[in-house]
């Protein structure tokens, strides 16, 4: 009780000009509070507007590059076929150089440079559409990249020639990894469901193999996608990303 | 009459001028507000309580001000962040205890 006493008097005694210019304060305080609020109103606002495009702006540019990417790839392919064509067609060539175009496009089969058909399987693996039960079981609900490295080195083991996943052509320099929640195969982004391709592979060496088994328990345990088709033809496209070896040169202890 | 009249003119004067804040002050003006809000109920308060003082009212605002920017300013040395939330939340139990004051003060309950 003793301030409003105090502030009481000190009113009750002040002078006309002393209450006066406080008056003036308050009424500076109050006109920079209202100054304030409008102001931070307007920054927020200005921060939402200046975020949104940036987010949009960003997503546009990945759909554009990958758009790039895709047809530069499909360039490499169409490029490749046109020097296979054009060797294997040259009626000038003598035995020797038709020894060596020919070896050239056996290579290039192995190093994976040539689309390739032939007898196979295809295994289509998918993310759970089952919601986990709590956030830490959500990884067992999805495909991981180690599933598919699994499942590419079983399918290798069961006899494939030729390796692709969602149309990537695995070589001697590929890497199946993730990068964040992506899996990444020869640098580029997949989404699910992934489907591999796999000339040659045989269906009953492939069932037989443990990430076949253990597939077929996890497909039940938490629904992830997992089946397995042979097929008369299966296409595995070239390789379209860069195969010459820069750094390295042979040597070394055989 | 004088202040309320002040309070529409500073926010006309920000509506006409338009200022834009940069990035790196958003959160300062952030808490700066609060503590406005906060003043003007602590002010409306004491009126109804026949307390008001124009003197006491006007510092409260200022280091009220200064320290909240300042524990801001604190905080982002720190790489606390945390900081303008503590005064959020100081600065917001603060305005509902005056409300509270106020309705109690209005409608005798």
């Amino acid at each position: 009780m003793r301030q409003p006493a105090r502030i009481g008097s000190l009113r009750r005694f002040g002078s006309r000009r002393e209450r006066t210019r406080p008056h003036l304060w308050l009424a500076l305080v109050l006109g920079l509070a209202g100054f304030l609020v409008v102001v931070a109103i307007f920054s927020a606002r200005t921060e939402r507007h200046n975020a949104e495009p940036r987010r949009a702006r960003l997503i546009s540019l990945i759909q554009n590059r990958r758009g790039t990417v895709d047809e530069l790839d499909g360039e490499v392919r169409g490029l490749r076929r046109r020097v296979d064509q054009a060797q294997a067609s040259s009626s000038r060539l003598d035995a020797n150089q038709r020894q060596q175009a020919q070896q050239t496009s056996d290579l290039s089969a192995l190093a994976g440079t040539k689309a390739l058909a032939g007898p196979g399987l295809v295994v289509q693996l998918s993310d759970s559409i089952r919601q986990p039960a709590t956030p830490q079981e959500a990884g067992a609900f999805r495909i991981h990249d180690a599933d598919i490295q699994l499942v590419v080195n079983d399918l290798f083991a069961a006899g494939a020639e030729a390796v692709s996943v969602n149309g990537n052509r695995l070589v001697a320099t590929s890497a199946i990894r993730a990068a964040g929640a992506t899996i990444v195969v020869n640098f580029r982004p997949l989404n699910t469901p992934y489907e591999v391709h796999a000339i040659g592979a045989r269906l009953e060496d492939f069932n037989k193999s443990e990430i076949a088994k253990r597939f077929g328990r996890w497909e039940d345990l938490y629904g992830l996608g997992f089946k397995v088709g042979r097929r008369s033809k299966v296409e595995v496209p070239a390789f379209t990303g860069r195969v010459d070896v820069g750094v390295a040169t042979p040597g070394g202890t055989s | 009459m004088i202040p309320l009249i002040s309070l529409v003119i500073g926010a006309v004067v920000a509506i006409l001028l338009h200022p834009t804040v940069p990035q790196n002050l958003t959160p300062y003006v952030a808490i700066a507000v609060v503590v406005a809000i906060d003043s003007a109920f602590g002010g409306f308060r004491s009126y109804l309580e026949r307390t008001f003082n124009d003197r006491v009212f006007v510092l409260a605002f200022v280091t009220n001000a200064a320290l909240a920017v300042f524990l801001v300013w604190v905080g982002d040395q720190l790489g606390v962040s945390d900081f303008s939330t503590a005064i959020v939340v100081v600065f917001g139990i603060r305005i509902f205890q005056n409300l509270a004051a106020i309705r109690r003060r209005v409608f005798g309950g």
